[in-house]
This record gives C-alpha cells, sequence and structure tokens, in this order.
C-alpha cells in the first residue's frame, strides 16, 4: 500500500490529500494534515474523489464516428484523422474557422501545450474555457480596477478577521474549507454579513442576512458605499494616496440611498446602514464574493462594484482583508493564468501587444495573431453563422454546462468536425467525430492553481486506465503531425517552459513545489517565496481605479406569463455536469435527481408539494424536475441546481451576456412553474439495467410514481 | 503474559528490515510535505514514531475505504481475499483497542471472511504515546496512553532504548529471534518506564467523562435544542465516520463492466448522509440535519455499551481534526458536561 501527495480535483478550495493505492488500484484517500487550507479535512466530494478514476465507464480507446456509430480506432488513427481534418479546414478556411476550449479540470500543462497549440499550431486566439463562465467579469473587471484579477488574499488568514461579507457565495457548500475558516473565525468573534436571495448555510451563520432579488447587486452594494460616504466611514488617505478617479464615482454613488435601494433590492434601508458601519468600522474585513456576482449581464459592473467597496475603506493590501472572488473549478485559475483565454497569453500578457507577442514569437517560433480570438459564448454564435468549421474540446462539456443548451447543440451538430477529449462519455461528446480518451488527475503529473493562486502538484498514482494517454501528451501528438515539434517527455519540462514565459510563474517549478504545500503566485525567480496577499503597498496597475456604476436591470425581467425568477447554481453533492460526481455512489446517492426548490408560499398557491413532479419553463424550453419546497428559497425565486443532464436547467437560461466579458446571465432569468398532474394508469417506458442507466448517466434511483406497478 | 525486553534505538532499522523481509511493513513515515502517514516502509530510517495521531486511522488497513470483494461473470465468482501477512507498526494504543472493538463487529457471531484475511494475518506493534496531542482523550477511557493487553508488542521509547513488551506469541515469536538484539530490562529500564508513563499522564489537555455524558443523554438532559445546536456546523462531510477508527459501517455496490461481468465492491460509508437511510420507497427517516448528528453520538455513547460493552470510542481524537464544522465527540461531549452543569446551578 502507497500514499500518494496530490490535489482534491473537485473544487478551488486546492485541499491536499493522499491517494492510497494498493496493486495499481486507489483504495482510499485521506486528508493532509498541515495542510495549510484543508488542516486534516476534507469535503465530501474529497472523501470520494478516488471512485470514479477506475470506473467502468471510462473512455479506454480512442473512437471514430462512422455513420451515427461511433467505433474503436487506434492511436495513430485517430490522431492522424484529427491532425488531418484540422490540416485541411486551416488551409480551407484559415485559422481562424477553428476554436478550441480549454479546461478548467486539466492541469496548467495541459492548458498551457493547448493554447500554444491553438496560438503557434493552428494560428488562431480562438481558445477560451469554461471561466467564461464563471469569473470572466471577474477577470476583465479586476484587472481594470486594481490591475490583476485573482483572489488578493489567501485562505489561512480568514480565520482572524474580524468582519466576513459574503456576497453571492454558497460558501459551505461550493468552497467548503473556505467556509470552515469561515465558520472558525466566527467562532473566535468575527461577524458575519450574507447577501444572498438564498438562505444558505453560511447565511444561517451569518449574523446580518440580505435577501436583495437576484440582478440587483449593483444596487445593494452601491447603497452601502452610500452609507459609508455620508456617514463618513471612508479612509481619506487611502483614498489619495492609492487610487484615482474618486470623485466622479462618488457623485454616481451619492443617488443610491439606502431608501433608493431598497426599492431595488427589498432589502430593507435600515440593513443596508447596518451592513455598512459593520464592514467599514473594523480594519480587517474580508470580502467574498463567487458566482452570484460574476454570472449576470451587469457581472463586470458588480465586480467594479465591489471593487469600489473595499478601496474606500482600505480594506485591501494588508493581510486578513482584500477582496476575494472564489474560483468554483480546482484549476479554472490556472487555466486563465496560463493563458486559455482568447487575447491573453500566459500571465495575461495580451496578444494585442507587440511585446508580448514578439516574445512568444521567438520562443515558438512561429508567427503569432494580434488579434483577439472568439470567447465561448462568441463561438456558439460563430458556428451558426460557419464562420467556425471545427471546434477541439479538452475536458469540457458546453453541452450541459452553456446557456440555452439547444442552441448550443444545434451549433455543435452543424460542425464540419469536432474532436472531443475526456475520461467518460459526455452529452458533448455525442456530437463528436472523434473522441480521445485522456487520463484523470490520478494518472498523470502536473499542477492546478488553487483560488488563493497556490500552485500545486498532482501525482500519478496509477497507471492510465485502458489506451488512455495525458492531455498534453496528446496535443503533442496532433501538433507533431500537423508539422510543429513539441515533445515534452513529462509535466516538469512544460513548467519551466511556463516559468520562462510567464512572469508571475517566474520562479515555479515542479521541484519547488515538491516541498511543502505549493507556492502563491506572483513568484517571481528562483528565491522568491511566493505572494500571501496582493496589491501591498501598490495596486499592480499603479492606482486603483473608482470606476461608476450604475444599476442595470437583469436582461429579462418577469412578467405575468413567467412570473418566477429562476436562478441557477450548484450543489453540495454534485460537480458540473455531474460526468465524475454523478458515478460517484455516495454522492450520487445524496441527490439522486434534479430538483426545484421553491417557498411553500408559491407552493401553496400553486398547489405542489414536496417531491410533486413540476414543470418549469422560460422562452428557451421547459423540464421536468421534482419541487423542493423550503424556506431556503424566498417567494416568487425558484431554484436549480444545473448538474442533471436528464433536467438540464440550461435548456432553460437565456444566453443574454454581459457586454464586456461575455459571460452569460445564468442566475437571473424569467419562468413558470406549473404541476404536472400524471394521468392515473400510464405507464413509464421500461426502465434501463443498471448498468445501462449508470453509462447513460441516468440515476439508479426510481421515484415512486415511475416505479412500474407490482400487477 | 507479558514479557518485557529492551531494544536499543540504533537497532531498530535491523529488526525493521528483517520484519520486512517476511511482512508487508506498515509504518509511520515522514512525506516530503512534513505531513507522517501510515504507509508500506521503504527506508527503514524514514519512520516517524514522535508525530501526532495518524490520518486515517489505521483501519484502513483492515477495511479498506474501497474493497473489491469479488469478480463475477457467467463462469462464476472469485473471490478477492487479501492474504498477504503484514506488520502495523508504530500505531498508537487508542488504534489497537479500536481494532479490538472492531474485532467483536467483525469477527463476533457473524465472521466477515475479507476482514477475517486482513486480520488474521496483521502482527500489531504499538508504540505507547509519551506525548500525547492536544486532541487526544484516551486517558479517561482505559484505551490509552498505555496497554497491558491487545498487542502483539508495545514498544515504549525511553529515550535511547525502547522497552518491547510481547502480548502475544506471535509478537514474542518476534522478538525471541533476535536474542542478541533484545535484551533483559534492568531495574532502571523499570523505572524509567513508570516515570515516562506518569509524565505521559499529566500532559493530556482534555478530560472527558464519556460515562458522564451517557448518564446526562439517558436522564434526558440533552435538548433536541441542543442537537439543533450542533447539527447546524455540520457539513455533511462524513469525515468524522470515515476517520473514527471505531465505525465500522460500509456499502456494497456492483460496478457493471457488462450486463455479464464486473466486480463487487464495498466502500466506507456513513450515517451522516441522507442517502444512509435513504429506502427504497424513497422516504428517508433520517432526513434531517438533527436525526443524524444526534443518531452517531447516541449510536457511539449507548447503543455501542449495550451491545458491545464499550463506547463506540476510544478518545482519539481524529474526529476533532477532521470535522470542518468543530463539531467532534470531545467538543460535544464537554459541551453537553458544561450545559447540564450549568443547569443544576
Ligand atoms: S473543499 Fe474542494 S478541494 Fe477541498 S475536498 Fe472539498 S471539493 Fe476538494
Ligand atoms: S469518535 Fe472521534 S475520538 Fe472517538 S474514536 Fe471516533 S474519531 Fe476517535
Ligand atoms: S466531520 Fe463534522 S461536518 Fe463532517 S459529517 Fe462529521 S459532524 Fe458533520
Amino acid at each position: 500500500m502507497n500514499k500518494i501527495s496530490t490535489t482534491c480535483p473537485w473544487c478551488g478550495c486546492g485541499c491536499g490529500l493522499y491517494l492510497h493505492v494498493e496493486n495499481n488500484s486507489i483504495t482510499g484517500v485521506s486528508p493532509s494534515r498541515n495542510h495549510p487550507v484543508n488542516h486534516g479535512t476534507l469535503c465530501v466530494k474529497g472523501w470520494n474523489c478516488h471512485e470514479f478514476v477506475q470506473h467502468p465507464d471510462r473512455l479506454t480507446t480512442p473512437l471514430i464516428k462512422e455513420g451515427a456509430a461511433l467505433r474503436r480506432a487506434t492511436w495513430e488513427e485517430a490522431l492522424a484523422k484529427t491532425a488531418a481534418k484540422l490540416s485541411e479546414i486551416k488551409n480551407t478556411y484559415g485559422p481562424d474557422a477553428i476554436g478550441i476550449l480549454g479546461s478548467a479540470k486539466c492541469t496548467n500543462e495541459d492548458n498551457f501545450v493547448l493554447m500554444k497549440f491553438a496560438r503557434a499550431v493552428i494560428g488562431t486566439n480562438n481558445i477560451d474555457h469554461c471561466a467564461r463562465l464563471c469569473h470572466s467579469s471577474t477577470v476583465g473587471g479586476l484587472a481594470a480596477a486594481f490591475g490583476s484579477g485573482a483572489m488578493t488574499n489567501s485562505i489561512d488568514e480568514i480565520r482572524d478577521a474580524r468582519v466576513i461579507f459574503v456576497i453571492g457565495s454558497n460558501t459551505t457548500e461550493q468552497h467548503p474549507m473556505i467556509g470552515m475558516h469561515m465558520l472558525e473565525a466566527r467562532d473566535r468573534g468575527a461577524m458575519i454579513i450574507v447577501a444572498d436571495p438564498r438562505r444558505t448555510q453560511i447565511a444561517q451563520f451569518s449574523h446580518l442576512h440580505m435577501r436583495h432579488r437576484s440582478g440587483t447587486d449593483v444596487a445593494l452594494l452601491n447603497a452601502i458605499m452610500n452609507v459609508i460616504i455620508t456617514e463618513g466611514l471612508v479612509d481619506v488617505s487611502f483614498i489619495r494616496q492609492r487610487t484615482e478617479n474618486f470623485d466622479d464615482f462618488e457623485k454616481g454613488v451619492l443617488a443610491y440611498s439606502p431608501e433608493v435601494a431598497e426599492r431595488i433590492t427589498s432589502v430593507p434601508a435600515e440593513d443596508l446602514r447596518k451592513a455598512a458601519r459593520l464592514y467599514a468600522s473594523e480594519k480587517r474585513s474580508m470580502l467574498f464574493y463567487s458566482m452570484g456576482i460574476t454570472q449576470h449581464i451587469t457581472g463586470v459592473d458588480n465586480v467594479r462594484s465591489c471593487a469600489n467597496l473595499v478601496m474606500l475603506t482600505a480594506h485591501i493590501g494588508q493581510p486578513m482583508t482584500g477582496l476575494n472572488p472564489l474560483r468554483g473549478q480546482n484549476n479554472v485559475q490556472g487555466a486563465c493564468d496560463v493563458g486559455a483565454l482568447p487575447d491573453v497569453f500566459s500571465g495575461y500578457q495580451k496578444v494585442a501587444d507587440p511585446a508580448s507577442r514578439k516574445k512568444f514569437e521567438m520562443a515558438w517560433s512561429r508567427p503569432l495573431s494580434a488579434v483577439p480570438g472568439l470567447t465561448l459564448t462568441e463561438m456558439v454564435d460563430a458556428i451558426h453563422e460557419g464562420k467556425i468549421r471545427a471546434l477541439y474540446i479538452m475536458g469540457e462539456n458546453p453541452v450541459i454546462s452553456d446557456p440555452d443548451s439547444a442552441h448550443v447543440r444545434a451549433a455543435f451538430a452543424k460542425l464540419d468536425f469536432l474532436a472531443v477529449q475526456d475520461i467518460f462519455p459526455t452529452d458533448t461528446a455525442e456530437y463528436a467525430h472523434v473522441i480521445l480518451p485522456a487520463t484523470t488527475f490520478a494518472e498523470k503529473d502536473g499542477t492546478y492553481t488553487n483560488t488563493e493562486r497556490r500552485v500545486q502538484k498532482i501525482r500519478k498514482a496509477v497507471q492510465p486506465v485502458g489506451d488512455s494517454r495525458p492531455d498534453y501528451d496528446i496535443i503533442c501528438s496532433i501538433a507533431r503531425l500537423m508539422g510543429y515539434p513539441m515533445d515534452y517527455r513529462a509535466a516538469h519540462e512544460i513548467m519551466e517552459e511556463i516559468a520562462i514565459l510567464t512572469p508571475s510563474y517566474g520562479g515555479i517549478l515542479h521541484h519547488r513545489l515538491d516541498a511543502g504545500f505549493g507556492l502563491q503566485w506572483p513568484c517571481f525567480g528562483m528565491d522568491h517565496p511566493g505572494t500571501p496577499y496582493l496589491h501591498r503597498k501598490k495596486f499592480t496597475r499603479g492606482m486603483g481605479a473608482f470606476i461608476p456604476v450604475e444599476f442595470i436591470p437583469p436582461a429579462e425581467p418577469t412578467d405575468d406569463e413567467y412570473p418566477f425568477l429562476l436562478t441557477t447554481g450548484r450543489s453540495y453533492f454534485h460537480y458540473h455536469t455531474g460526468t465524475m460526481c454523478r458515478r460517484t455512489i455516495t454522492l450520487e446517492r445524496e441527490e439522486p435527481e434534479c430538483t426545484v426548490e421553491i417557498n411553500p408560499a408559491d407552493a401553496k398557491r400553486l398547489e405542489v408539494r414536496r417531491g410533486d413532479p413540476v414543470r418549469v419553463k422560460t422562452r428557451r424550453g421547459s423540464i421536468e424536475v421534482k419541487a423542493r419546497v423550503t424556506t431556503v428559497v424566498p417567494e416568487g425565486i425558484i431554484f436549480i441546481p444545473f448538474h442533471f443532464r436528464e433536467a438540464a436547467v440550461n435548456l432553460l437560461t437565456i444566453n443574454a451576456v454581459d457586454p464586456n466579458a461575455k459571460i452569460p446571465e445564468f442566475k437571473v432569468c424569467a419562468a413558470s412553474l406549473e404541476a404536472v398532474r400524471k394521468k392515473p394508469g400510464t405507464r413509464p417506458a421500461p426502465r434501463l439495467s443498471y448498468h445501462e442507466g449508470m453509462k447513460q448517466g441516468l440515476d439508479l434511483y426510481i421515484p415512486p410514481e415511475e416505479r412500474p406497478s407490482e400487477e | 503474559m507479558n514479557t518485557a525486553y529492551i531494544l536499543n534505538k540504533n537497532h531498530l532499522s535491523f529488526w525493521l528490515r528483517t520484519l520486512k523481509s517476511t511482512h508487508e511493513l506498515i509504518a509511520p513515515t515522514r512525506d516530503v510535505s512534513g505531513d507522517i502517514v501510515l504507509t508500506e516502509l521503504q527506508r527503514m530510517h524514514e519512520t516517524a514514531l514522535d508525530g501526532p495521531a495518524l490520518m486515517p486511522s489505521p483501519k484502513e488497513f483492515l477495511l479498506p475505504q474501497m474493497e473489491q470483494l469479488f469478480c463475477y461473470s457467467e463462469e462464476g465468482i472469485e473471490e478477492a481475499l487479501n492474504k498477504r501477512p503484514r506488520v502495523l507498526f508504530g500505531i498508537r494504543p487508542c488504534d489497537l483497542s479500536a481494532i479490538r472493538i472492531l474485532d467483536t463487529f467483525y469477527l463476533g457471531k457473524t465472521k466477515d471472511a475479507y476482514y477475517e484475511a486482513r486480520r488474521s494475518r496483521t502482527v500489531l506493534i504499538a508504540i505507547a504515546c509519551n506525548r500525547p496531542d492536544p486532541t487526544c482523550f484516551c486517558l479517561g477511557l482505559g484505551t490509552g496512553p498505555f496497554l497491558k493487553s491487545g498487542f502483539d508488542l508495545q514498544l515504549t521509547d525511553l529515550g535511547d532504548r525502547f522497552l518491547v513488551e510481547t502480548g502475544s506469541e506471535t509478537g514474542a515469536s518476534l522478538v525471541t529471534a533476535y536474542p542478541h538484539i533484545f535484551t533483559e530490562p534492568k531495574p532502571a529500564d523499570g523505572d524509567d518506564l513508570y516515570e515516562t508513563r506518569l509524565a505521559s499522564q499529566s500532559q493530556f489537555e482534555k478530560r472527558v467523562n464519556l460515562e458522564q455524558v451517557r448518564k446526562h443523554i439517558q436522564a434526558g438532559a440533552v435538548s433536541d435544542a441542543f442537537w439543533e445546536s450542533v447539527a447546524v456546523r455540520c457539513f455533511e462531510c462524513g469525515g468524522c465516520v470515515y476517520n473514527c477508527p471505531v465505525c465500522t459501517c460500509f456499502n456494497v455496490i456492483d460496478r457493471a463492466a457488462s450486463s455479464e461481468a464486473g466486480k463487487r465492491v464495498r466502500l466506507w460509508d456513513t450515517c451522516m448522509f441522507k442517502g444512509f437511510t435513504r429506502t427504497a420507497g424513497g422516504v428517508i427517516p433520517a432526513e434531517a440535519k438533527i436525526n443524524r448528528t444526534k443518531r452517531w453520538f447516541h449510536h457511539k455513547l449507548i447503543h455501542w455499551p449495550e451491545q458491545f460493552g464499550a463506547f463506540g470510542c476510544v478518545g482519539c481524537g481524529r474526529c476533532a481534526i477532521s470535522c470542518p464544522g468543530t463539531i467532534d465527540m470531545a467538543t460535544v461531549a464537554l459541551r453537553i458536561k458544561g450545559e447540564s452543569k450549568a443547569e443544576e446551578k
């Protein structure tokens, strides 16, 4: 029995854990005692991260589509076909007819190689990944305000904070170990303020819970800042010394008195005042936010408002303060850092900047495009317009994760060529012409960057299942077939290249990560110890910029036909599109089916009881789910998690996007809800066997009313 | 009857190497990161006996978190019993006490063949605790920090040497085969042993009287409001149960490779999950978190003593480390004691 030290593959907390291996099978998991994030704890997903690795559903050989069916193929054949197709499309329609999607689940090394492949081999900047759907507004919003779009402080600091302000983050469920630190801070006397329409677990711990209407965050934050200004709680010297453009900003905010905001947000003016006083009156106040802020058409505005707030009170650039966007996926921070984005190389060096481009051209000995590429959401439209003919997807499942799924499916069906590289057959892979089997986190080496910018190693614990290969290895092979020499013998060689080309990763090499628990970027050189908190002494961009922000209502207001505000998100037990967690028995058993949360008052009015099937409809589509009657949601708001392919909530969501970040508004759309009355005597379709069901990702639990009767 | 020997620390590596030649040698090992983990020892000098309690407990070597039971196909089934002889070296007395409780559970009236296959081939060599962790509370439970029996061998660190006590014939045979390194103790060794034990006992930071807590609960002195205040802090991670050396629950699943063949595995399960009590009809008796957290404590403090004559807790303190909500056995027990004291006043 061996124990291999590695990093949790689920969420952005990046907990340290050990995989236990006996005879090449994983027999268990245990937490690392000394890891600065988890200190000997794990959440339910971490404890069960071993189960999917050697699951029988894993893709084990390359598959090629022939007619309507897929057939097994050798690596040579599949790679040759992929290379030939990509070359053909590139030669016929130009490099920009190809789109590439990286993955926040894959390592920094995988994503770096993929972005090099897109830029140097294909010759396009059309590379993006699912960060577009979660924190692209952060990257854009904070770059403008501070010059760097990452969590400013460290998880380890949370326990010593005095005030913790959480807006739009279901922290204990989505970042459990950060939630743990918050609870510890509370036990040590910290005050917790939560702004969230839903009464989440962290809201239950809070001293003040503001249940604002989804999509009114700007009004809420402006009102809080209004109070801080009118009551003289601003840090004048900080504003003078470290920031600019305060006067413009102040004028805008003065229009948002708490009373005005109360009408927009439905949060009592007095609560807004309390929040402002609490947050501003302590020196060690930390602000946290997540998807509740970013996934709006005003995502960037929301982020800017948060930035304004921390600058106003000087809660930045010190330990136990800061503005802390919580990044969802294990490596979404890293995938952005290494440049799986359409407008930047690794380390956010702009493709439009001639000096950066020159550097990469020299390193990669290819001319590079200066035009920023298309974003993920734009690529889908471009396929419909015939501008993009081929897509290469590494470890993502846009058919389930992107808004307005029907639109996405129609696009993928139109593609001349789609290659999907993944560990399980996904819904997206159904449209693929070639499917390439990749390895999981337990079968390869590499690094993940967690939400606090900590670059940490993952280590190979078992041999890859079947013929699966590490993601970077697959891409290198295709690059070589397309006539570009790409030979990395191991992941650490890729990291060396990242370090050379990326200033903020300059001192990050695998052998340094082996001792201890990784390094937090920026880490400029081999003797640089890493950076626990950002913007010390001065902002990355120099002066912090106040940016005036006006409230704009959500894209789709509720009306008589669609009276509910539908908001989407995640559940504690599941992860994203469910390919991994729904094959993990303990997680699947906790929540085997999709439910819609509805307030008891609404449920009563519509005569819906707990567990009843209901139909939720929007202008895009409709799905049938079970009702979960709960006061977690306020009246007028319903909530559906997006993990369930059989009830894919993204059939309903709107693809309206933020004009800057192109992030879709997952958090608000108008919906209707009605009870489904099943006719007595109707028989459900025959059920699949356990195994067939699992293969198709269906749940194992048969709800009572769908069970065949026993006569 | 226990016999004591002295082993000079310089001879430890030699002895471990001989053990390794016949057994899979599992021992606490220091990882590059500084964590100490229980794993197969490769280089003898890497063993670290001075670290804190190991995570998870040695239970995983008798009941792995995920264990293949058998493969099945049209030809029939092929059992996967682990028959490798093993030495668990350097486990703590509380863990040993826990294994004895596991034995009553898995080797009682109904014997678990998979457990038995591993257990009967496992040699247990404990190291007494000279320096208990701040989370430990075995002292009041009689499950540590030094044991009188139950081990194959028990080592006590006396500075430059170990005092080695034999507790079984298997244990004795591993010592008597090497008379040149295991020598007879001198009277001074006995004095040092006594001194060491005394010093260890004085270092316990926590005194938890589970018997008192049990009485309080049985007297109905612990309200549901109290359990609600505990339950709200539960993150439903399962860490308390996964990490507990005494918890025994598992789930059995089939992993079908095709409709004809596959394997049956079992994996650790915990009563902290809703799904644990999900019935075929979809009803979940313990759906509310309070019902689950409360039950765990009740099971360990009331039902275990009724069924097995011992608490379902050996005071190892691991749940204190692994619980993100800080609602571990010791914390809750102390709170119950505190609250009932406050009421008495
Ligand atoms: S908190 Fe996140 S990183 Fe930690 S164990 Fe849970 S899923 Fe993994
Ligand atoms: S309940 Fe906690 S302290 Fe007691 S044996 Fe289990 S893990 Fe150890
Ligand atoms: S370890 Fe704590 S948080 Fe986790 S299930 Fe147990 S009681 Fe709940």
